[in-house]
């Protein structure tokens, strides 16, 4: 079973007497799960779930955080090992990781969590990932579940700096998901620990979400095709690659590092290239994707070629675009452009802010009005009203909406984790 | 046309026993990067100096396996947005540095699998523990209350146990408890005072020995 990748040029031909600017949508898709694969026992987990216990998260968020650790307990089955870790100012294994052949083991320490002090969010991470190395099992899906509602302000807490030592526990086999509940954490920590981590992003509004986010992360561990996803974008000689609309991070190598595959799903990258007067029958680019299976060591990977039928710029110009590569561009920009909203909000300049959200507003507006691009303007709407109203939760959901480009982001209103990607 | 590889190479090309000709050397270079180098590419590194020279068969270039590691290293990193320059000082190193620094940089491309993930994640993770852990660790040689109930399992590792990190706290003062589920209706409580390893893969592995052994117990009473 392997992957495809499918180009969509804008339009279907490059120029042979002038200069083409070709934007080009590559699109990955993972095969479906097989119904034999499916009636097969899902490969084993091997998860900490590390939860903070600082002050913020008394009353009602660590009664559902408690609620949602049960929750995951039974989901979960004997060939599965889970840890228990909390923290405040100070790690507690509250589990360490075992086999969950008896549900009340856990659930009875689960019920023990209470509130403490300060918030050391990178040692509680610390404590999880060793929990789960220390039966790192090739075989399995490794992951530390990290849940905070506070900013890390005990121990490490320079953002740059742990995010780099998660994606060195990425390379070695195990990743993180975080998930940031209430209106107090870091969202761009929160960002980078699961992009680093080659997890999944959520944020969570309101606790009761958490078992439906919990489920969901499951399903996907579940459901995953390919993880440490990357593609290598290689414009040929004479050609420049303009531009990648997913604001992606990039491997060690060079490549653009894609969120997790799931069975059945499609991932959409963006990018534009600027081509010179074209002959027929020569390759534009070549496209590598690489994965790897869960449970698998082996790196597997592809190489497709893009060559375009060549035609005269006038003729070209004339060819109706293709409406579904204008939209996928477009959302993909106004996710970006919520980045850019965020870096004036951050300098204090609301204006410039609401500025770009207005701007990318307007270019919706021409387009076709598809389910698609309805959906974006009301959360487009959403952001330019909370930008008054709580700057805050603004920041915090524009983030989350600009990282869809790029990664695993959990959106509640949907049943999987999948992004816009 | 490639050459096929030879099998006689001499010690100074700082080959080792694969040689690659040009055409090959580009070739398995090109296909591991997923990119196309020239000829012209490969001369002008080895004119900067980035590439050795390579060694002669005949009128024949042969390059070996630090050839092509180092092209490797300077094509990724020059993708990266590295000058030529700042890439220089990194690819005269030893072949194993070179090795390392490649399978540091590709992500994950290169056929050879780690030798034992679980012992590298974890040797991973330690290294970041100690370097932010150093300066509230200390060492204590005094014995806990534990150790009767314990018996040779701490004893015989008393001389390295280390407290945990004491933080804030003061260890008098400490009514803080580490709590962990055995097995049902059993738990071992124990207080932030004892003296036993360190969070991380010792108190584990230490834990994880204390967990068995209880077990044993537990199962011999049924």
């Amino acid at each position: 079973m392997k992957p495809s990748l499918h180009f969509r040029p804008l339009r279907p031909a490059v120029a042979a007497d002038g200069a083409t600017t070709l934007d080009l949508l590559i699109t990955v898709s993972a095969p479906a799960l097989s119904p034999e694969r499916q009636a097969r026992p899902r490969q084993p987990l091997n998860l900490a779930l590390v939860i903070d216990r600082s002050g913020s998260m008394s009353g009602s968020k660590l009664s559902y955080a408690r609620k949602a650790a049960r929750f995951l307990v039974g989901e979960l089955s004997e060939r599965d090992r889970l840890a228990i870790v909390t923290f405040d100012d100070e790690v507690e294994v509250l589990v360490p990781s075992q086999p969950v052949r008896d549900p009340q083991v856990f659930i009875r320490a689960i019920n023990t969590i209470h509130s403490g002090d300060c918030t050391a969010l990178f040692d509680g991470w610390l404590a999880g990932a060793m929990q789960v190395a220390n039966h790192l099992d090739a075989a399995a899906m490794n992951r530390v579940l990290l849940l905070s509602d506070g900013q890390a302000n005990e121990g490490l807490t320079n953002s740059a700096e742990i995010a780099a030592k998660v994606a060195g526990l990425t390379s070695k086999g195990i990743s993180t998901s975080a998930f940031g509940l209430g209106d107090g954490f870091d969202e761009d920590l929160m960002g980078a620990m699961a992009g680093a981590g080659d997890g999944t992003l959520a944020q969570i509004e309101s606790p009761a979400q958490l078992a439906d986010l919990y489920a969901s992360e499951l399903e996907g561990l579940v459901r995953t095709f390919g993880k440490k996803v990357s593609l290598g974008i290689r414009a040929k000689r004479d050609v420049q690659l303009l531009d990648v609309i997913n604001d992606c991070e990039l491997t060690a190598a060079g490549n653009w590092q894609l969120p997790n595959l799931r069975h059945g799903q499609e991932l959409n990258v963006a990018a534009r290239f600027l081509l010179p007067p074209w002959q027929p029958n020569r390759e534009i680019v070549s496209v590598r994707l690489a994965w790897q299976q869960p449970g698998s060591q082996e790196r597997h990977s592809f190489v497709e070629h893009l060559t375009l039928p060549v035609m005269a710029a006038a003729d070209l110009n004339g060819m109706e675009p293709d409406l579904a590569v204008i939209e996928l561009f477009e959302l993909l920009l106004a996710n970006r452009e919520r980045s850019l909203a965020i870096e004036e909000l951050d300098r204090g300049n609301l204006r410039a802010a609401r500025a770009h959200l207005e701007a990318i507003d307007q270019r919706l507006s021409l387009l076709p009005q598809t389910e698609a691009i309805q959906k974006e303007r009301l959360l487009l709407e959403e952001k330019k009203t909370l930008l008054d109203q709580d700057r805050n939760l603004s920041r915090k959901r524009m983030r989350r909406e600009s990282l869809r480009s790029s990664m695993s982001v959990w959106e509640p209103d949907t049943d999987t984790s999948k992004g816009s990607l | 046309m490639a050459q096929p590889p030879t099998s006689s190479v001499s010690a100074d090309s700082g080959a080792s026993l694969v040689s690659y000709g040009l055409e090959e050397l580009l070739a398995t270079a090109g296909e591991r990067l997923g990119e196309e180098i020239t000829p012209r590419t490969v001369r002008l590194y080895a004119t900067e100096g980035l590439i050795d020279r390579p060694g002669k068969d005949g009128r024949r270039a042969v390059y070996g396996q630090r050839h092509l590691l180092q092209l490797l290293l300077v094509r990724s990193l020059a993708r990266r947005g590295l000058s030529l320059s700042a890439i220089a000082p990194l690819v005269v190193c030893s072949d194993q540095d070179l090795q390392e620094q490649w399978q540091q940089l590709d992500d994950g491309t290169s056929a050879s699998s780690p030798p034992d993930a679980r012992t590298e994640a974890l040797a991973y993770l330690q290294g970041i523990q100690d370097s932010t852990a150093q300066s509230t660790a200390q060492a204590t040689d005094h014995p806990s209350a534990l150790l009767p109930l314990l018996g040779s399992v701490l004893s015989s590792r008393s001389a390295s146990l280390r407290a945990s990190r004491t933080g804030s706290r003061s260890s008098a003062s400490s009514s803080r408890w580490h709590r962990f589920s055995l097995a049902p209706g059993v738990e071992l409580h124990l207080s932030e005072s004892a003296s036993i390893p360190p969070p991380g893969s010792r108190r584990e592995a230490w834990l994880q020995r204390l967990i068995d052994r209880l077990r044993e117990q537990l199962d011999q009473q049924d």
